[in-house]
């Protein structure tokens, strides 16, 4: 048994506290914005919040979120956020699309602590994030658009 | 405008084939009902409308109208981030002139022939629906037009008649048909409403067609429908499927094909809270468990002896590699497939020849990579005779027809539900979807419907890879330093023969995946020979983007340089002289040396240009610019420019997020992608051991499309193959050192350096 905040409402999750975040996400909870890809984190898909930071759902086991607050891609108040996935849209980032929603959360992260990212921040801290797609270009049009937003 | 989701059940409809020529048919949606719509203030001063108690009609199998204005739109491909799901309808809603944002998007979910890609037919006998090779809108944009131009027509010929003036007095815009004379205007739900349909539609002659400079949709930038879900979270892509009921699957598979479990124990895995099951498969053992991590955690606790007499146990890939090359370079052997290029006689142009040039160019495997790891949920019905399949695949038909096989039933016993792909690039095309398979054999032998999720460790070693490939070039020069003779002996497996086995019986052994590119279709050379020796495969093969082009143009591309080298010519000009008579060759050319100021000498870097086909008539030309590091062999590509004709720009902004992809996916391959094989066992496994480009590793890309009014061709494996041998080209240009095997790791660089 888990207790955690999630967008902002609290839950009790009845799963193994070993279960990694992401499929009690996906799974337990349905919040399949949050996608599968490595398992490892070396791919940035499953990217969520906890307490405000980027991390890898797929790396920590729903125990070690107990009291703390998650916050994934279906938050809806969060302004960061929201101004991302109207620049995503604005810009066209996303072909398959599958990797965009932890690209965003991650661009989230850096927008909430450097609100006027250069080039050169954009990239260092998206690197973590793979899009075989090849929306790079795309991705970093958005979170400049965003930024002036924000 | 929006999509759906597929239909649970096919759409009942009654259609009669009339207009076999272009797969338009005739369809009447469901009829009867009165006064579900209302007519609203703007049809005034219209008197009250006599009804034919339509809600719905359907011009023709790819449009249906009903009365309340909404428009629906089928689109028979699949969408993996190419775009051809808001393109195709929008090419239909332009000729129609709809207003898009009443239009909604229907992925056909049916095995139907009405809706299989034109292109497609000649491959099967019938046309399928599959969407592959960069074809999807060359091959439906004629059908598309007349689909939307027929539905059009119909519409003004209702309303004519209803107020019984010359169709040439009126006009249409944004769903909506009016007179100017009395300033009468009907909606298209309104006439919907009115309408008889006939018992078929006449064909609509293409000069009635839509002027381009009258398009509204078409050659701008409209959002793709499936754009907003994307980037917000809420795009459903197979792995988000959620069945009611459902159980998950996870599966230990041989670790080299061909093996089968001999001996299973799950007792550490049955006691695993969750577990529900152990099921054997001919190629693994399946754990299903009421969670996914339950599943996973139990296949990691099973304890399988496999059976070890697979012949696949003694592939090691560079020994293969050296059998292709011992192939390639012997002159007489051959595999007796047709030959895949033949022009004029290379045997006089070779013998008689000043000077023969030959050199060999090998290529690893490679892995797709794409985003989401293969999965696929089934439900199978407790006889075993039928089944839900959901799944991200690009192909309906192929998906639907093996599975019929697989449960020895037939196709109309199963429902598919294409869902969302986390990247394609071939992957999902294959005929026999082993991840569907076990959803399917695992369904049915537990009743219940089950989610199989593969990691991405399985997905490597189980991957299905871009074949290994060894290739000789040869070249015959007279004594004017003319190139006389062309020749290109590609050694590699056949994709076909394990990845689509329904085509490849009717292929006659000519592979159009493993041959792809390996033509000399720009250059004016007057003999050319090109040649497919079949080889066995020594692991599962696919196509990969831009299926064969990848190694086979870096072949010839990087040999079309060395020729150029020798005879102190420019590798631009050289080419640009050598497609002196192909326009669009040469165009694209000329274009990417001025974008990227080909005769500026850099400082510390340097230029390699190469040209590549793919799709239809769409040519691409690439110029790389890199730096190489002396010390330790790294290459680091500073710039890419690339120029494609690929006809009119349907979608402009999508056309140039394909070529940056393309350019990206391409270098990503060509610099660092590797799929080894030991003893018949995939050595990679994750992201850690096959790295793919990362944002900081990107170079800056300038991409442009040449503006011209032919038929649209595809863009979306467009200009991929020009990047191994652009760079290789510029590795020759900055150091001097010839590499000629993909990737050019450093490893290989190095050893180029030491000569």
């Amino acid at each position: 048994m888990a207790n955690f905040t999630i967008n902002s409402e609290s839950i009790e999750v009845d799963a193994n506290p070993n279960t990694p975040l992401l499929w009690v996400l996906r799974e337990h909870l349905k919040l399949t914005g949050t996608k599968f890809g490595c398992g490892v984190g070396l791919c940035g898909a499953c990217t969520v919040h906890v307490d405000g930071n980027s991390t890898f759902a797929c790396m920590i086991p729903v125990s070690a979120v107990e009291g703390k607050e998650v916050t994934t891609i279906e938050a809806q108040s969060n302004p960061a956020q929201n101004a991302l996935k109207e620049a995503w849209v604005a810009e066209a980032v996303p072909q398959c699309g599958y990797c965009q929603s932890g690209q965003i959360m991650r661009a989230a992260n850096l927008l909430e602590n450097n609100p006027k990212p250069s080039r050169e921040d954009i990239v260092n801290h998206m690197r973590t994030n793979i899009c075989r797609c090849g929306t790079y270009n795309r991705i970093i049009k958005a979170i400049e658009r965003a930024a002036e937003e924000v | 405008m929006t999509y759906n989701k597929p239909p649970i059940q096919s759409p009942k409809t009654t259609r009669r084939e009339f207009l076999q020529s272009v797969g338009i048919t005739f369809a009447v949606g469901s009829t009867g009902i009165v006064g579900a719509c209302s007519l609203d203030s703007s049809s005034e001063p219209n008197e009250p409308l006599p009804s034919s108690g339509n809600n719905t009609i359907s011009a023709n199998a790819w449009v249906t109208i009903s009365a309340d204005d909404s428009i629906k739109i089928m689109y028979a491909g699949t969408e993996m981030g190419q775009g051809s799901m808001t393109t195709l309808p929008l090419v239909l809603a332009e000729e129609l002139d709809a207003d898009w944002e009443n239009v909604n998007v229907d992925i056909v979910s049916v095995h139907d022939p009405v809706y299989g890609n034109p292109i497609r037919y000649t491959y099967y006998g019938f046309p399928i629906l599959y969407t592959a090779g960069s074809r999807t809108l060359e091959a439906y944009y004629p059908v598309m037009r007349q689909a939307g131009a027929q539905a059009r027509k119909f519409l003004l010929d209702t309303a004519a008649a209803e107020w019984r003036v010359p169709v040439a007095e009126l006009k249409t815009e944004l769903s909506q048909v009016s007179h100017t004379a009395s300033g009468r205007t009907l909606s298209y739900g309104q006439i919907i409403e009115l309408a008889e349909l006939p018992d078929n539609l006449p064909l609509v002659d293409e000069k009635e067609y839509k002027r381009q400079e009258d398009y509204r949709y078409l050659g701008k930038d409209i959002t793709r429908v499936d754009v907003p879900g994307k980037s917000d979270g809420s795009a459903e892509f197979g792995i988000d499927a959620q069945v009611p009921g459902m159980v998950y699957a996870s599966v230990l598979r041989a670790p080299v094909e061909g093996e089968e479990p001999l001996e299973i124990n799950d007792d550490k895995t049955l006691e695993i809270d969750g577990v529900i099951d152990v099921v054997s498969l001919p190629h693994g053992v399946a754990v299903v468990a009421e969670t996914v991590e339950a599943a996973f955690w139990g296949k990691s606790a099973l304890e399988v002896i496999w059976s070890t007499n697979s012949p696949f146990r003694n592939v090691t890939q560079g020994e293969t590699l050296d059998t292709y090359e011992t192939h390639a370079r012997d002159l007489t052997f051959s595999t007796d497939s047709p030959l895949w290029q033949n022009v004029g006689d290379i045997e006089p142009a070779f013998n008689e020849a000043n000077t023969v040039v030959e050199e060999m160019y090998r290529a690893d495997p490679a892995y797709h990579a794409q985003m989401e790891p293969m999965n696929a949920t089934a439900n199978v019905s407790d006889d075993g005779k039928s089944a839900e399949i959901w799944v991200s695949t690009q192909t309906q038909s192929l998906t639907v027809m093996a599975a019929a096989d697989t449960l020895e039933t037939s196709i109309d016993k199963i429902t598919l539900h294409p869902m969302l792909i986390g990247g394609g690039y071939g992957r999902r095309g294959e005929y026999q979807a082993k991840y569907v398979d076990e959803a399917l054999l695992v369904s049915r032998a537990i009743g219940k419907p089950v989610k199989v999720i593969w990691s991405r460790e399985e997905d490597v070693k189980d991957g299905i890879f871009r074949p290994l490939a060894a290739q000789l070039m040869r070249a015959a020069i007279d004594s004017e330093g003319k190139i006389t003779a062309l020749q290109q002996r590609v050694a590699t497996p056949s994709v076909l023969s394990y990845f689509n086995v329904p085509r490849w019986k009717l292929a006659e052994k000519r592979d159009g995946i493993s041959m792809n590119g390996a033509q000399t279709s720009r250059y004016d050379i007057p003999n050319i020979r090109s040649e497919h020796l079949i080889m066995d495969r020594g692991s599962r093969v696919a196509a990969w983007r831009g299926v064969g082009t990848s190694y086979t143009r870096f072949a010839n591309e990087s040999f079309i340089d060395e020729l150029a080298h020798r005879e102190g010519a420019d590798p631009l000009q050289f080419r640009l002289d050598l497609a002196r008579n192909n326009p669009d060759g040469k165009k694209v050319l000329e274009e990417v040396g001025l974008m990227a100021d080909w005769s500026r000498k850099r400082e510390g870097s340097a230029l390699g240009v190469a040209l590549s086909d793919y799709g239809g008539f769409s040519v691409a030309a690439g110029i790389a610019e890199v730096s190489v590091n002396e010390q330790n062999g790294e290459i680091q590509v500073l710039n890419y420019w690339m120029v494609i004709d690929a006809g009119f720009l349907v979608a402009p902004r999508n056309v140039n997020a394909q070529m940056e992809g393309n350019v990206i996916m391409g270098l990503s391959n060509a610099l660092k992608e590797r799929i080894t094989i030991s003893d018949g066992i995939v050595d990679q496994s994750n992201f850690y051991d096959y790295q793919i480009m990362r944002m900081d590793e990107m170079p800056d890309i300038h991409v442009k499309a040449i503006i011209n009014n032919k038929s649209p061709s595809g863009v979306g494996e467009l200009g991929l193959a020009t990047t191994g041998a652009s760079v290789a080209n510029a590795v020759f240009a900055a150091t001097g050192a010839r590499v000629r095997e993909l990737p050019l790791t450093p490893d290989r660089v190095l050893a180029a350096l030491r000569g």
